[in-house]
């Protein structure tokens, strides 16, 4: 079953600009799924229409079968949602945000205290629970939100860009975290992001989006593809004979010859950490000697701007505003 | 289920009360005004005895002063609801399983009891000046009850505003504008008797003046004869929450 489908989704702001222009996409219940692409390629106004808040001009989306204009309260019954934006009342601690939340989600009060104090626990919050939020960190503060969504036990996750603006240490916790909620509830994750290493590490498909419209979707792998995949150069020490190395690698599945020069050969590699060590042992046993290694892991942005002919990260200011927000908020603003 | 959507009534409520015990800063500043209208002004006007048949003016006025210092922050509170928009609050409740209309009116709420708040500070305030104010405890739970329902009325009238406005310098300037004249435009300093002719129309379609006239019978001459105010307070606070609904899909988009 699907977890979310979404067919010919067209999204008009203003009756100008386009920001959906006809995206079709199937999220597989139990998996995780990115939607990369640029700021501005409509990453948000997806989420926005598959979490009810905005109504498509054209097309459909369903999350369960359920279609989200004509069964908008079943779908909300049925996800935990975190958007791009901080979610929080910066003026109450992190314990009475999650609480005035559990409320509003209508949480029976038996399980409300435990629940609360199971998630705040999970995200190691238990500490930091008593502190008004506008004292949180950027990755605290997306934890506490992430915990909120979990309260209701949603089948599907949905993240806006869940760690935009946060520094590398305080992104693997958030991960680590989903993960490893998943592991133990099986929930199925929908994000945005524009970091396509996240996309590349964390998700099972992903769906590249650009100005309104789907570019390419497939496993982080089968999107590799269309950039020929990862490539390892071999340098020898002097000229070799061309005709002697393709048989190199003829015995290794997955690897395939690309480029032969007189003293290196370039070859497509499709899982560098196991094959590398067989074509390395390959060449010794046919007597060659290596000068250099040269490894190029293929990246989601190559394959984007191959695509698109843009990259995927190319600005900043975006982040930036993020940041300067969770500050503002931070102090109190 | 009823109860479920009550109870998210009430957690916003409960949310802006917290809020309070945090930081009472605004409660306390937006207090300093009212209790010069009463300890100053109303102290002077008394000596002057500026008008007949009001009785003791500092008395007559406290009803009045409640209302500027309360129906401001009512007015100020739909700016809360434009940075819930900016920040993801206002998503997350979207998405929440609460129906869209207790969003507006959860905040009305939330902005009623904030903006009441004003209502023991003045009261305690204009008796420790010599007001004499009915300590019968039904009249003040009665009259605090309408205040809450008043300004949950100008709370929606706000997010109306905000929702039209969309940016907070802006919405700040017409809540300036439009705070005074409701208050001079009504009876909360002088009998409607004694104005022109033109402002007694005006004042007669300004809900601030039923909510005065059923403070005042309710605290000055403990009479239980507000159930005209109170009839016109609700549709005023019904229609203006309506409204206030409507305006949210904008506020979305």
């Amino acid at each position: 079953m699907s977890a979310i489908e979404v067919r010919g989704l067209v999204k008009v702001y203003d009756h100008k600009v386009r920001a959906l222009d006809g995206v079709s996409l199937d999220v597989e219940e139990g998996t995780v799924h990115a939607l990369l692409g640029p700021n501005g390629a409509g990453k948000t106004t997806l989420i926005r229409v598959i979490t009810t808040q905005l109504r498509p001009n054209e097309g459909s989306a369903k999350v369960f079968g359920y279609d989200v204009v004509k069964n908008s309260s079943k779908v909300r019954e049925l996800i935990g949602y975190v958007p791009q934006e901080v979610s929080l009342w910066s003026d109450l601690s992190g314990y009475e945000n999650i609480l005035i939340y559990s409320k509003i989600y209508g949480i029976p009060r038996e399980l409300r205290s435990r629940k609360i104090e199971e998630l705040l626990d999970f995200m190691e919050l238990s500490e930091a629970s008593r502190r008004l939020v506008r004292t949180y960190s950027g990755g605290m503060i997306r934890r506490l939100e992430i915990a909120i969504a979990l309260m209701r036990s949603p089948k599907l996750l949905i993240l806006d860009e869940p760690t935009i603006g946060l520094d590398p240490g305080a992104r693997s916790l958030v991960w680590d975290k989903i993960s490893e909620f998943r592991r133990e509830n099986g929930v199925t994750v929908f994000f945005a992001t524009h970091y396509m290493d996240e996309a590349d590490k964390y998700a099972d498909y992903v769906t590249l989006l650009n100005q309104g419209r789907v570019v390419a979707h497939g496993t982080p792998n089968d999107l590799k593809k269309h950039v020929k995949g990862n490539k390892v150069l071999v340098f020898f020490k002097g000229s070799v004979d061309n005709s002697r190395l393709s048989e190199i690698v003829s015995g290794i599945p997955g690897v395939s010859i690309s480029n032969l020069g007189n003293d290196h050969v370039e070859l497509v590699v499709d899982d560098i950490p196991t094959k590398l060590p067989k074509i390395l042992e390959e060449v010794f046993v046919k007597g060659y000697s290596v000068s250099e290694v040269e490894v190029r892991e293929a990246s989601l942005d190559e394959v984007f701007i191959k695509l698109t002919g843009r990259r995927i990260t190319e600005e900043s200011g975006r982040i930036k505003e993020v940041v300067s927000m969770r500050k503002m908020i931070r102090r109190g603003g | 289920m009823r109860s479920m959507k009550l109870a998210s009534l009430a957690s916003m409520a409960e949310m802006e009360l917290r809020r309070l015990r945090h930081d009472p800063f605004e409660i306390l500043t937006r207090a300093v005004q009212p209790i010069l209208w009463i300890a100053v002004f109303g102290s002077v006007m008394a000596r002057i005895r500026a008008f007949q048949n009001v009785g003791d003016y500092v008395t007559f006025i406290t009803p009045g002063v409640i209302l500027q210092s309360s129906t401001f922050i009512s007015l100020a509170y739909g700016i809360a609801l434009i940075f819930e928009r900016e920040s993801g609050i206002l998503k997350k409740l979207l998405t929440s399983p609460i129906p869209r209309s207790y969003i507006v009116v959860g905040r009305a709420l939330a902005g009623g009891i904030r903006a009441s708040t004003q209502y023991v500070i003045v009261l305690v305030s204009a008796v420790a000046v010599g007001a004499r104010i009915s300590g019968n405890p039904l009249n003040l739970i009665t009259g605090y009850l309408i205040l809450v329902l008043a300004c949950m009325g100008f709370t929606g009238l706000s997010i109306l505003i905000a929702s039209l406005l969309r940016t907070r310098e802006r919405f700040m300037g017409i809540i300036g504008a439009i705070t005074m004249p409701l208050f001079f435009a009504s009876n909360a300093l002088y009998p409607i008797e004694v104005m022109p002719d033109v402002i007694k129309y005006i004042s007669l379609a300004n809900p601030l003046t039923y909510t005065v006239s059923a403070l005042r019978k309710l605290l000055v001459s403990s009479s239980y004869d507000v159930l005209q105010e109170t009839l016109i307070l609700t549709c005023f606070t019904a229609l203006s929450l309506g409204v206030a609904i409507k305006s949210l899909r904008r506020i979305i988009e």
